[in-house]
């Protein structure tokens, strides 16, 4: 480790002429009003991204009959509370959230492990039919799970994983995405930083763990963050093989309780706001891990 | 091992340095080769082994089924290329097809663009960042039955909010979006668009987070223009991401189900109809299981033309 | 992964036998032995907390069978109830008696080998029972109706006083309805509109198919012109909602009907429940209202001293062929029991109606609070001739398909009605190899 030369961005000396701080003052006042208009043209996108979430809301607080009108109606009249009472009294929420966090955080954890050890095969490691392989992996991501979904059933089904969380976890653990994106990750690091290690007697392993996760850091992240997002959100998986109450998801619990026959749609609205704020939750943690510098920290300018 | 590697060792040398026995020892080499190989397999293993057997082979089964008449129930048939004979003559399939590509030609740039644009916008230390990144991948979070809902709301050709702007700043005549054979697909493209594009943004940021902050000093200094650094720095560093992007945006457009099924339905008329509804349609409303799967291989196989088409420009750009 | 390998072999192999084996027939036995003793019969359901009746056939079976106890399985409800159903009657999980939402596929289950032949119980019905024989195959039955849904026209009679417009009083035709529509549209003060075709392909093209003698599985659709002429004469003259602002506003029915906004709806009787719960939960507003017949063709069917022709599908309950051979006898018990009277009254008691309406049946039902009890209600209710949405046969599904693509693109106005017709034959030639 000792040749391994780690400076962090603060300590790499950075000309004075480069440094933002001893810009001259037209720079400075240009780029305040810069600032200012990228702020309100990013506040204006803002809430035109927002604006389907913000009927959601709207919508969770009407009566259901209220939901669609002809013209749209902003704001709710009287507002109804009822709708998440409903939710929360009527339906089994705790069950699906707590089964819904088991399968995100497993799929998640699971996925992230295993596709980043593969990834580091796929991209450090130089094998015969490696790239072969590789395109295997991708080329299954390009068929339709729909199309497959029934042979996979009937596989599980006949070593009794159906109507059992383990299905969802097995599922979706092993996809090729994670692999792929890690892979790519992977191939920008410098391999210097690697062949470094090597010389310090660092085994493959050790590179992986040692060198190569701390630095991806933010793939991790990503990958992290859809993958909790995929899982939580999904709805085939969970409904081709969760039969009992008990096993239900969000997805799956929210979408029974809001029946047939009757279009609850206030309701819906309601159960896809609660479905969605953990998501959020979770989001506005994990992106702050979207930081510049912490990949270039190994290199040398 | 570490002596040799540091030997070994050149610029852009891609594996763990020794896989060419310099030494003039044929024997140590390939020794190393299958050291160098059992070490690579058994990082790929713990995921290859679940993959195999949960994605491999019920995808094996599929290519079996697509030469039988199998309907989910009982015994498939053997029926030879009779599937894939029927897709040459059926016009819906065709339709299906054009659709799925007039969908990926607008869908797959204008993604590219906006997530890039937002990547870059979002990649900075400003005062308020983590909400605006949350906000992006707000469309992606949110439900997709609400988001049709939404959109379809604003697309209403005449008490929506789009047509009523269009109106009033002159369009005598807007379109029906949605509910017109000719638009619904635009319609679709720009959700579509609206919706992925924070998913996208995602996986740039982490990519971004790759290109060394020294090399855009050193181009500074070079006195290079904004324009130049992003053409000149950025988009290298970010090469491996955007082949992921571009491959995964590419499989995921030919791939487009979920929001066309709650937005248009296919329609109107099969206006919007693409490949993965029909297969859904063939398989579990019509059931001919078999029918279908020949239409995902169709599907497959065009992906995997298209993927095979961009590794191969990825890998010459690298060289 | 030395644990894995058997695991893996194992799987590869079970899928080669569910994939070549067929599943279902394993020959067996010619006559089943009774269970001795309290059996366990299992029966899919789906929504079980908004959708009681399965639980109040299983309920209602237990008491006259004590030794049976039926138990039930949630499905997802709509469209998902049939993926989740044929994904465990392929790998086998599925339960013993399971419910045929509509008569689409029941042909996919039963040409498919699962559903077992109930002949004997359905030859010991009542014939009058509803949609009894929609299930018949190859001169077999293999599925009892228990819920027979008709399409009656709801009106609302404050608004027909409001408009100074005849009530309806059985003998309408088709042109008579669209009269009243555009009487009651113009008569009505602020956006009320005269009826509410809601966006479904059925609202126009079951009525088509049932009244004028048509056919799925002939490749000629000119019967859908008169229907689709009409209707959209309706969204022209503005009595009737335009398609685009259902579709992109997703209206409900529910709502469009519940909150004056429209003064007749042609619906299935299953809305009766539905608008009786929602007046009286405030969600729809308090009215007067009334069933009537729905329109026909021409007056050879209007009146009350005739049946009117309207159309829907049966709910029927089929024996997974994959059953125990000792749980058939219970389970064609309950079939007989879910289908008879004894079902029947359960099932009218919740609003919901029965595939056998006798007239205690008819009493239980218009005894419900809420309800209105004029004659002409209960005629339109009790009296009818209904006829298939889905026809079955190998084609039905297919058809339904092309026919809905079609339902779009005439209703949005993006293609002509005989250019529609036109294209639909054409692709059903093609597509379902029919001509």
């Amino acid at each position: 480790m000792a040749t391994l030369d780690t400076p962090t961005p603060a300590a790499a000396p950075v000309p004075a002429t480069l440094n933002p701080l001893n810009r001259r003052p037209r720079d400075a006042g240009r780029s305040a009003v810069a600032k200012a208009l990228g702020y309100s043209a990013m506040i204006v996108a803002a809430a035109a991204i927002l604006l389907p979430f913000a009927w959601m809301v709207i919508s969770s607080l009407k009566t259901n009959n209220q939901v669609f009108t002809v013209p749209v109606t902003w704001i709710p009249d009287p507002i109804v509370w009822q709708n998440y009472l409903d939710i929360w009294a009527r339906s089994d929420m705790t069950t699906w959230i707590k089964n819904t966090l088991i399968l995100s955080v497993t799929v998640t954890v699971l996925q992230v492990v295993t596709g980043s050890f593969a990834a580091y095969g796929f991209s450090k490691m130089r094998f015969k039919g490696r790239d072969a392989l590789f395109v295997l992996y991708i080329g299954t991501i390009a068929v339709p799970w729909q199309s497959y979904m029934i042979p996979q059933f009937i596989m599980l089904s006949n070593v009794g994983l159906s109507n059992t969380l383990w299905a969802i976890i097995a599922l979706q653990t092993f996809s090729a995405f994670g692999v792929f994106l890690m892979k790519q990750y992977f191939e920008s690091i410098p391999e210097e930083l690697s062949e470094a290690a090597r010389i310090d007697g660092l085994s493959e392993y050790g590179i992986w763990r040692r060198i190569i996760m701390p630095l991806s850091v933010p793939a991790i992240a990503s990958l992290t963050l859809l993958m909790f997002v995929n899982t939580w959100n999904d709805y085939l998986g969970p409904l081709i093989y969760l039969r009992s109450p008990d096993l239900w998801t969000i997805q799956l619990g929210l979408k029974s309780f809001i029946g047939q026959y009757n279009a609850e749609h206030a309701l819906i609205m309601t159960g896809s706001v609660l479905s969605v704020l953990p998501v959020a939750i979770i989001f506005l943690l994990g992106q702050r891990y979207f930081v510049e510098g912490i990949a270039s920290t190994g290199v040398k300018g | 091992m570490a002596t040799i590697a540091a030997d070994e060792r050149s610029p852009g040398a891609v594996g763990p340095g020794p896989d060419g026995p310099r030494t003039g020892r044929n024997r140590a080499g390939r020794k190393l080769k299958l050291r160098n190989t059992l070490i690579g397999w058994s990082f790929i293993l713990p995921n290859f082994i679940g993959f195999a057997v949960l994605t491999l082979i019920p995808v094996f089964a599929l290519f079996y089924v697509s030469f039988t008449n199998w309907n989910v129930f009982g015994a498939a048939q053997w029926t030879g290329l009779d599937n894939y004979t029927r897709l040459f003559g059926d016009a819906s399939f065709q339709k299906a097809l054009f659709n799925t590509f007039y969908y990926s030609v607008f869908h797959i740039p204008l993604t590219l663009a906006a997530s890039l644009g937002l990547a870059l916008l979002l990649n900075r230390k400003l005062r308020g960042v983590a909400f605006f990144r949350t906000v992006a991948f707000f469309p992606y979070i949110t439900s997709v039955v609400a988001i049709a809902v939404v959109w379809n709301m604003l697309f209403s050709p005449e008490f929506g909010p789009i047509n009523q702007f269009l109106r009033a700043i002159g369009i005598d005549n807007p379109p029906g979006w949605t509910t017109s054979a000719t638009w619904a697909m635009p319609a679709v493209i720009l959700v579509s668009v609206w919706r992925e594009m924070g998913y996208y943004m995602l996986l740039l940021l982490a990519g971004l987070q790759t290109v060394p902050a020294q090399l855009y000093e050193a181009a500074r200094m070079d006195g290079a223009n904004a324009w130049q650094r992003f053409w000149n720095v950025t988009l290298p560093g970010l090469r491996p991401t955007m082949f992921f992007v571009t491959v995964m945006l590419t499989i995921q457009s030919f791939k487009i189900f979920d929001l066309i099924l709650v937005m248009t339905n296919g329609g109107p008329g099969q206006s919007t109809l693409v490949l993965s509804q029909y297969i859904y349609q063939k398989g579990f409303v019509e059931n001919q299981f078999g029918y279908a799967s020949a239409v995902s291989v169709a599907l497959f196989a065009i992906c995997l033309v298209v993927t095979i088409i961009q590794f191969i420009a990825n890998k010459r750009r690298e060289s | 992964m030395k644990r894995k390998t058997p695991v893996l072999i194992g799987m590869t192999a079970a899928l080669a036998l569910t994939l070549t084996a067929c599943s279902g027939d394993d020959g067996g036995s010619d006559t089943p032995p009774a269970a001795e003793g309290p059996v366990t019969l299992t029966l899919a359901g789906w929504s079980l907390s908004s959708t009681p009746e399965f639980q109040t056939l299983a309920d209602a079976f237990n008491e006259e069978n004590p030794d049976v106890t039926v138990e039930v399985q949630e499905y997802a409800a709509g469209d998902d109830y049939d993926t989740q159903m044929t994904a465990d009657l392929a790998a086998g999980t599925a339960p013993d008696v399971y419910v045929l939402k509509n008569l689409k596929n029941f042909f996919t289950y039963q040409s498919g080998g699962q559903l077992l032949d109930v002949s004997e119980v359905t030859g010991a019905l009542d014939p009058s029972t509803g949609g009894l024989d929609a299930y018949e195959a190859d001169g077999a039955s293999y599925a009892v109706p228990y819920r027979q849904d008709s399409w009656v026209l709801y009106y609302n009679q404050d608004m027909f006083d409001e408009a100074g417009v005849d009530q309806p009083d059985g003998s309408w035709t088709w042109d008579d309805y669209e009269q009243a529509a555009n009487d009651l549209t113009d008569g009505l003060e602020g956006d009320a509109r005269g009826t509410y075709q809601h966006s479904w392909q059925s609202t126009v093209q079951g009525f088509a198919l049932a009244q004028s003698g048509g056919a799925l599985d002939t490749a000629d659709y000119g019967y859908l012109e008169p229907f689709y002429d009409r209707v959209l004469d309706l969204q022209d003259s503005g009595a009737q909602v335009d398609f685009g602002t259902i579709t992109t506003n997703s209206l409900t029915y529910q709502a469009e009907f519940g909150t004056q906004k429209a003064a007749m709806l042609p619906m299935g009787s299953w809305y009766v429940a539905t608008l009786i719960a929602q007046q009286a939960s405030g969600e729809a507003d308090e009215f007067a209202w009334g069933l009537a017949p729905i329109p026909q063709v021409d007056s050879s069917t209007t009146g009350t001293d005739a049946t009117p022709v309207t159309f829907g599908d049966p709910t029927g309950l089929g024996i997974n062929a994959g059953i125990d051979e000792e749980k058939i006898q219970a389970a064609q018990d309950f079939l007989a029991f879910a289908a008879g009277e004894g079902g029947a009254n359960a099932l009218a008691e919740i609003g919901i109606t029965p595939a056998l309406l006798g007239d205690d049946v008819v009493d239980t039902y218009f005894g419900l609070e809420g309800m209105p009890t004029d004659d002409l209600t209960r005629f339109a209710f009790s009296t009818h001739e209904t006829l298939p949405e889905n026809p079955v046969g190998a084609s039905t599904a297919i058809v339904q398909n092309i026919l809905g693509d079609l339902h779009s693109a005439v209703m949005s106005e993006s293609t002509s009605v005989a250019d529609a017709i036109s294209e639909a034959e054409a692709r059903a030639a093609n597509e379902a190899g029919i001509s």
